[in-house]
């Protein structure tokens, strides 16, 4: 064998190992990033390191991650193995079978996988939590490892086992002597494509999980509002672990004198690295986690509230000081979409407190999914603002308790767009030609409709099917002749860094933009906007109510609430809060964004209506069946 | 030979259990008329109709087929220089060329898939680097180049990994005897190395095309919101739209389209393998 002249293969080797670390280098860059932004360097900083470590959620995360992906890849290598060689001796027609039944998880949307066990797990009554979430990972892992080690067991003599037996092995032996050394790179290549999957996954995890377990995955799939940048300084710790483990597995050969036959280097190189890495993150997690609070006799030392909610959307001091001062445990799950969130509370998940959005709180109290507030031990109702009362998905403020609030508008660049253009066209900028290429449109159907909507003089509620119609022309037009791009999050750091003229933005969001870049601005139409309101609602089959009120006073105290709001961005239904905050010398003062629109006839709140809702969504995959088509 | 046989059945059962099961609840719902529940059970095919007779919803049908394929067939010819690369180094560079590639995917996809934004926006890093050579206002990121790129990105270790599998454990003695007999390398390549690793391909192209069709986050993500494919359309009827019937129905379509691709593979599969089977 030629070695070392192989220039093309080499090459193209090289290459592709610096196109699969680019990635990652740029990761690890961003973790010592100072400001938030994923995609502009500001400055070095360790305060993502600070804030992963201080942050227990996220130090479970990463355990739960890389024990579920370790243990789900050890059983479903075995498993897998024994079954594939089963299955190889096996008649044809089972053998057949099987190999398509073992390809369902891999063809079809995890979404659908996910749904399946989400509804197998409820109909057999399993509690949802670490189990469940490790027996689907178990299942969708099998399936990889089989399909790697099917082919080498195939192209194994069929006579090989029972020579083996002649000779006097043990079928078991015959197995673990002769087969498996055979396989093993099959084996190894399915363990490792299960380990990559196990890791990775969001949406099955996402719905088979419960009491408040959760991988990185869901951590970060659910920072719906702004991905925290601490996910790149776990990331880094990762990668960081493992190349040390790496390094020790092979420096230590070398000061052992290479005793090792070979042939073992091929699965020790796996499970050690993992092994190591695994028992690192325990060390440091079981360091994080047991510094937490003794037993002792606060009032609710002992119990356990449990709290759903949008990803990044709680300042970071409230919940350890509410664990502090009540003695009681938070399990804090989060959601990405109202949607997501209706799916696992209307089939039975039972929370204490869940903020949804004010069209879904209705929805959720139409269907009697809500029970009503006790007012008597709520001592926060009179320090709201009068604004946020009486809304219509909750006119006698006996479900709910406002949490932030705020409205929809333009976010546009002073320098690139006119304001002229904007007070005489309002939503309909986003149809002048001048600004085409130039616009980030919502990946939401409700707040693109309400943009069509209020751009062409109607109500944003409109049940007319003639209007809702009209409304996506609108959108069609707006799709096709302007060149939009329809993203989600990714607006907030687009916009802090200019990239675009105008985008349509929730306040809450402008404000973080516009305390980034002075440049920009924030203005709501005069063809009336939509107003919103995120509240804090105990659902019915909550457990501790109790302890619920408690939360709900804890957060709407002033100090809380001014945390909250500084940290996120998002205007306080408290007074006080939101005049400080807006004031003179507040975070936010001077910008309009942070003070919602209030009294005004156009703007309208979100009301929640199945049929209607149910055209817009198709209408919406419409309107973006065509943006691509427009591509 | 039987007595192996039985080791199967642990794994039938629990395939019943946690595969078919959940998807014969999904095949369920795709009938159903309206609505998740059980009791008011009424079949019907309107999902069904309703796909096929949309035009819009067969284009991008289409669509996903047409971005697969270009996955697959950009891993496939990346991939097979790498994997055989790989399987002639040396067994200890083998094994560590292997976790070189593995490793960066046990870091969360959609962190990676956040540093290509990152890269490929305006601005970014790429964009700087084409602009010394006057590309800079290519636009990059929201194309479906990016889209490529990101499903290129994500899929290519497991074709890697299943080439190089079929490859490693190669007889080299059957090279060298196709030397000796005047093979020259490229018709040793052609008529032992390549038709040896089949079945590697086989497994890598599944590998490849079954995620790379359905995926809907890469496509969200790089090609923003207006790059619509079939894995979105069906995570928004679930999600977004909540009607799981119609989502189930396009489930079942993309499943027995897939199904009878695998089956095509198969065949070909088969005919390569020639009297091996028992």
């Amino acid at each position: 064998m030629k070695k070392g002249k192989r220039p093309i293969g080499k090459t193209l080797t090289i290459l592709m190992i610096a196109f699969f670390y680019l990635p990652i280098l740029y990761m690890m860059v961003f973790s010592f990033n100072e400001g938030k932004s994923l995609t502009v360097f500001t400055g070095f900083s360790l305060r993502w390191y600070e804030h992963m470590l201080e942050s227990r959620d996220m130090m479970e995360a990463l355990y739960t991650t890389f024990s579920i992906a370790l243990l789900a890849t050890v059983i479903s290598t075995v498993a897998g193995t024994i079954a594939a060689i089963g299955l190889s001796k096996s008649r044809k027609i089972i053998r057949d079978l099987m190999k398509q039944v073992n390809n369902l998880p891999l063809m079809n949307p995890d979404i659908v996988t996910a749904i399946g066990f989400m509804l197998l797990f409820i109909t057999f009554k399993v509690d949802k939590g670490y189990m469940t979430m490790l027996l689907a990972h178990v299942a969708f892992c099998i399936p990889y490892v089989i399909l790697s080690v099917m082919p080498k067991i195939r192209s194994l003599d069929p006579n090989l086992a029972d020579a083996a037996m002649d000779l006097g092995a043990k079928p078991f032996q015959a197995i673990t002597k002769v087969i498996v050394p055979q396989i093993m790179p099959g084996v190894f290549s399915g363990a490792l494509i299960a380990f990559t999957m196990s890791v990775d996954d969001f949406i099955i995890s996402y719905f088979v999980t419960g009491n408040g377990v959760k991988n990185l995955s869901i951590m970060v799939y659910t920072m719906s509002k702004r991905v925290n940048p601490s996910i790149n300084a776990v990331s880094t710790l990762v990668v960081v672990i493992i190349m040390l483990a790496l390094l020790v597995i092979n420096v230590m050969p070398v000061l052992m004198e290479k005793q090792r036959k070979k042939a073992e280097v091929g699965k020790k190189s796996l499970l050690l690295p993992i092994a190591a890495a695994v028992c690192a993150v325990s060390v440091i997690v079981l360091v994080a986690v047991g510094t937490k609070k003794e037993e002792s006799d606060l009032p609710y030392a002992g119990q356990t509230l449990y709290v759903y909610m949008p990803g990044e959307y709680i300042g970071e001091e409230i919940v350890p000081l509410f664990e502090a001062q009540t003695g009681a445990i938070v399990v804090m799950e989060n959601f990405d979409s109202n949607e997501q969130m209706y799916i696992k509370v209307a089939n039975g998940e039972s929370y204490d407190i869940v903020i949804p959005s004010d069209y879904m709180i209705q929805r959720l109290r139409e269907e009697n999914y809500l029970q009503k507030l006790d007012q008597s031990k709520l001592n926060c109702v009179d320090a709201l603002l009068d604004a946020v009362k009486n809304q219509p998905y909750d006119a006698t403020n006996e479900y709910s308790v406002p949490y932030f609030w705020g409205t929809v508008g333009i976010v546009y660049d002073k320098t690139k767009v006119s304001i002229e253009d904007l007070e005489s066209q309002g939503f309909n900028i986003f149809l002048n030609q001048k600004y085409r290429g130039d616009i980030y449109l919502y990946d939401s159907e409700r707040d693109s409709f309400m943009m069509a909507l209020k751009a062409l003089g109607y109500s944003m509620n409109t049940e007319d099917q003639g209007e809702l119609d009209a409304a996506f022309d609108w959108l069609v037009e707006c799709v096709s002749t302007m060149k939009p791009e329809i993203v989600t999050d990714e607006i907030i750091d687009n916009m802090a860094q200019g990239r675009k003229a105008l985008g349509l933005c929730y306040s809450g969001d402008a404000t973080y933009i516009m305390s980034e870049n002075e440049n920009m601005g924030f203005y709501m139409p005069e063809q009336g906007t939509n107003l919103w309101f995120d509240s804090m609602v105990i659902p019915a089959n909550a457990e501790n109510v109790e302890l619920a009120h408690e939360f709900i006073n804890f957060v709407c105290g002033y100090d809380m609430a001014y945390d909250n709001s500084g940290y996120v961005g998002y205007t306080s239904p408290i007074q006080a809060v939101m005049e400080d905050l807006s004031g003179e010398g507040g975070d936010y003062e001077g910008i309009n964004a942070y003070l919602p629109r209030t009294d005004y006839d156009l703007d309208e709140v979100f009301v929640y209506n199945a049929e209607t809702r149910k055209v817009i969504s198709n209408l919406w995959s419409k309107v973006k069946i065509a943006a691509s088509n427009a591509k | 030979m039987k007595k192996f046989a039985q080791l199967a059945i642990p794994y039938i059962v629990w395939a019943a259990l946690m595969l078919i099961l959940p998807m014969g609840l999904i095949a369920m719902y795709s009938f159903m008329e309206q609505g998740n529940s059980i009791v008011s059970f009424s079949l019907t095919l309107d999902h069904y109709v309703k796909f096929f007779t949309d035009p819009d919803f067969l284009v991008i049908l289409w669509r996903s087929l047409v971005i697969a394929v270009k996955t697959t067939v950009i891993c496939l010819l990346l991939g097979y220089p790498v994997a055989y690369f790989i399987a002639r180094s040396d067994e200890k560079v083998q094994n560590m060329l292997v976790l070189c590639i593995t490793i960066p995917t046990w870091i969360n996809m959609l962190v990676r898939t956040y540093a290509w934004i990152g890269l490929l926006s305006e601005g970014g890093l790429i964009q700087q680097i084409l602009g010394i050579f006057g590309l800079g206002d290519v636009e990059l990121l929201y194309t479906e180049g990016a889209v490529l790129l990101g499903m290129v990105y994500n899929f290519i270790p497991f074709m890697i990994l299943q080439i190089n599998t079929s490859l490693c454990k190669m007889d080299h003695s059957l090279l060298e005897a196709g030397a000796d007999l005047g093979a020259n390398p490229v018709q040793t390549f052609r008529r032992i190395t390549l038709p040896l690793s089949i079945p590697g391909v086989i497994n890598g192209i599944t590998l490849v095309f079954l995620p790379a069709i359905s995926s809907f986050f890469i496509p969200k993500l790089l090609g923003g919101g207006q790059y619509f494919l079939i894995g979105n359309l069906i995570e928004n009827q679930f999600i977004t739209v909540g009607e799981w019937n119609f989502g189930s129905a396009i489930s079942m379509i993309m499943a027995v389209i897939m199904m009878l691709l695998m089956m095509a593979v198969k065949k070909v599969e088969d005919r390569n393998q020639g009297g091996k089977e028992e």
